[in-house]
């Protein structure tokens, strides 16, 4: 690549970085505003720390809720993706593209539409046995599963189709258990697809608007639902204090990740077909 | 190894390896399977049905199967008009993407400093922030007094500040930040798996950039680059919150007129009526992208055959 290339291409790159990150620096900056004025003001006048001091409490309910939705949804969808990716890769069926193609179709339905999709099954649940899925953990946790798993069951059973089944033969044969060969040799060397697959049924949950809007109430809500509202209906700075304190949380929980899995499974999370 | 070896051997009650590692397999896709199931077929099938009935108005619904609302909904302009506004909207988004997408993916593949896992993280950390987020931070940088007013009017290129919000522009820079991180990311990992050597072996041969770029990259970069493009024009079709949020309700697109008929007006039958036909419209163009590839790739090995 000739030199001038290269600055032209890297030039490009600042642009689009620029453009990928500056809605958080900006709302950074608009959230320490110390003006009194109840609208947003960029640059900020004056620093202040009182829109963080005026979050209500009800946001820190909901983005507990987040969190435990994302986590729970991670879990399950991880669990259960495993499972699936192992019967589809290793199990004796004939038909794998189809089984595959299965599982990736949330994927392709519109997330409007699955949030419909659920509200109307919970509705005809509820008249049958009684059972009340709306506004309820359970509730949206089983949405958030539906559109999280396809990430797990595509990471793993790329991860999968790569394994050198020869090293269990091996653990196999010299005395290991099945269970004992799965633990310690299959599931090493898969961890780094699995971890991907559940950061990425994290980030799917826990973002979530058009699903989780039509499943939440005032009971219980999730925080990108609440934040939604809030901008829609009544506006206030505080919001924006908030908004930054979930940008700050993203960013260590993506270090933290980092840290303990290494790059390699951030790379592969983009990864996912 | 042979079945006889001492190893096996020495595991009495141990059938050979291979046959022993084999088994079993299978049931472990069920519980997934059932979910899925359970959670995918079984909704839509209600779903669908809920289309089928005739709204009374106050949430309440008929008691008769009939298709009268898919006559009212592909007769009513303004659904139409939605319609074709979402695709629009959505290519859009997926055809700049897949434009600023592919330089930052080949740029981040090939380069060895120390930036490109901060370039992997950030891209990451971007794709993790809600939308909502994203959202607000795009309406204090495109409002009226916001920086890129201030900019364009302190720099005398405009004389009042333009409107970029509450208008088509608006949602397009709104989609676009929500699926960009995830396309690049898909892109990366395209880019990632076309050695380095095949580009430069064309360039030692004395091949110009461009057709290094029409004859290597662009051909094997091909299939991903589309499906990452399918991907980013599902997200678009189905995106709710950006539409909402930087839209301003004037951009009706089809997430929410879905919402309003279901959220404001309780109109359930209608509000599952739009959604089929959004669904059915979905599936179709990805069935048909799908096809294509398939096509493309059988024909792209046929052409590597000949060679």
């Amino acid at each position: 690549m000739t030199t001038r290339r290269r600055w032209g291409l890297a030039a490009v790159v600042v642009a689009i970085y620029a453009f990928l990150l500056a809605p958080f620096v900006v709302l950074a900056l608009s959230s320490l505003s110390g003006g009194e004025a109840y609208y947003i003001s960029f640059p900020p006048r004056g620093l202040s720390t009182r829109w963080y001091l005026a979050i209500p409490a009800s946001y820190l309910r909901s983005f507990a809720v987040s969190v435990a939705i994302g986590v729970a949804s991670a879990l399950a969808a991880g669990l259960l993706g495993v499972a699936a990716a192992l019967g589809i890769v290793r199990g004796r069926y004939r038909r794998k593209e189809l089984l595959k193609a299965f599982f990736r179709a949330p994927l392709q339905i519109p997330l409007v539409v699955s949030g419909v999709v659920f509200l109307q099954f919970y509705y005809v649940l509820f008249g049958l046995t009684g059972v009340r899925l709306l506004e309820s953990f359970t509730g949206l946790l089983l949405a958030h599963v539906f559109i999280s798993l396809p990430f797990v069951v595509g990471t793993v059973c790329a991860v999968l189709e790569k394994f050198d089944r020869r090293l269990e033969e091996a653990a196999y044969s010299l005395g290991a258990s099945r269970w004992t060969t799965f633990r310690r040799v299959t599931l090493p060397v898969i961890r780094p697809g699995v971890f991907a697959g559940m950061l990425y049924a994290f980030i799917v949950s826990f973002g979530n608007v058009p699903v989780s809007l039509f499943l939440v109430g005032p009971r219980l809500t999730t925080l990108p639902v609440d934040l939604f509202y809030s901008m829609e209906y009544d506006f206030n700075p505080s919001i924006l204090a908030l908004s930054t304190l979930v940008v700050v949380f993203s960013v260590l929980t993506i270090l933290l990740l980092q840290r303990l899995m290494g790059m390699d499974v951030l790379v592969r999370a983009g990864a996912k077909e | 190894m042979e079945p006889g070896h001492p190893a096996v051997a020495a595991l009495p009650g141990r059938g050979p390896v291979k046959a022993g590692l084999a088994s079993g397999w299978d049931s472990l896709l069920l519980p997934a399977l059932g979910a899925s199931l359970l959670l995918f077929l079984l909704p839509q099938a209600l779903f669908v049905k809920n289309s089928l009935y005739a709204p009374l108005g106050f949430g309440r619904i008929g008691d008769e199967l009939t298709l009268q609302n898919f006559g009212r909904v592909l007769t009513d302009s303004l659904f139409l008009y939605s319609f074709r506004l979402t695709a629009y909207l959505s290519f859009l988004v997926a055809v700049v993407a897949i434009l600023l997408g592919f330089p930052l993916a080949y740029f981040i593949a090939r380069s060895q400093s120390r930036w490109r896992s901060l370039l992997v993280t950030l891209l990451v950390v971007s794709s993790f922030i809600t939308v909502v987020i994203k959202s607000l931070g795009l309406i204090v940088i495109l409002g009226g007094s916001g920086p890129v007013n201030r900019v364009l009017v302190g720099a005398g290129l405009v004389e009042r500040p333009l409107t970029l919000l509450n208008n088509q522009f608006g949602v397009v820079v709104g989609l676009l930040h929500y699926t960009f991180p995830l396309m690049a990311l898909v892109l990366l990992s395209v880019v990632q798996t076309i050695p380095a050597s095949l580009e430069e072996a064309a360039e030692v041969m004395g091949a110009p950039r461009r057709r290094v770029f029409t004859r290597i990259l662009l051909p094997l970069c091909l299939p991903g680059v589309l499906a990452g493009g399918l991907m980013v024009f599902n997200m678009s079709m189905g995106a709710f919150t950006s539409a909402a949020l930087l839209g301003g309700g004037r951009v009706p697109v089809l997430p929410i007129l879905i919402q309003r008929k279901i959220i404001s007006e309780v109109n359930y039958p209608m509000g599952a009526t739009m959604s089929v036909l959004l669904l059915v419209a979905v599936v179709a163009l990805n069935v048909l992208a799908v096809w294509l590839l398939g096509r493309f790739r059988r024909l792209s090995a046929g052409m590597r055959g000949t060679l």
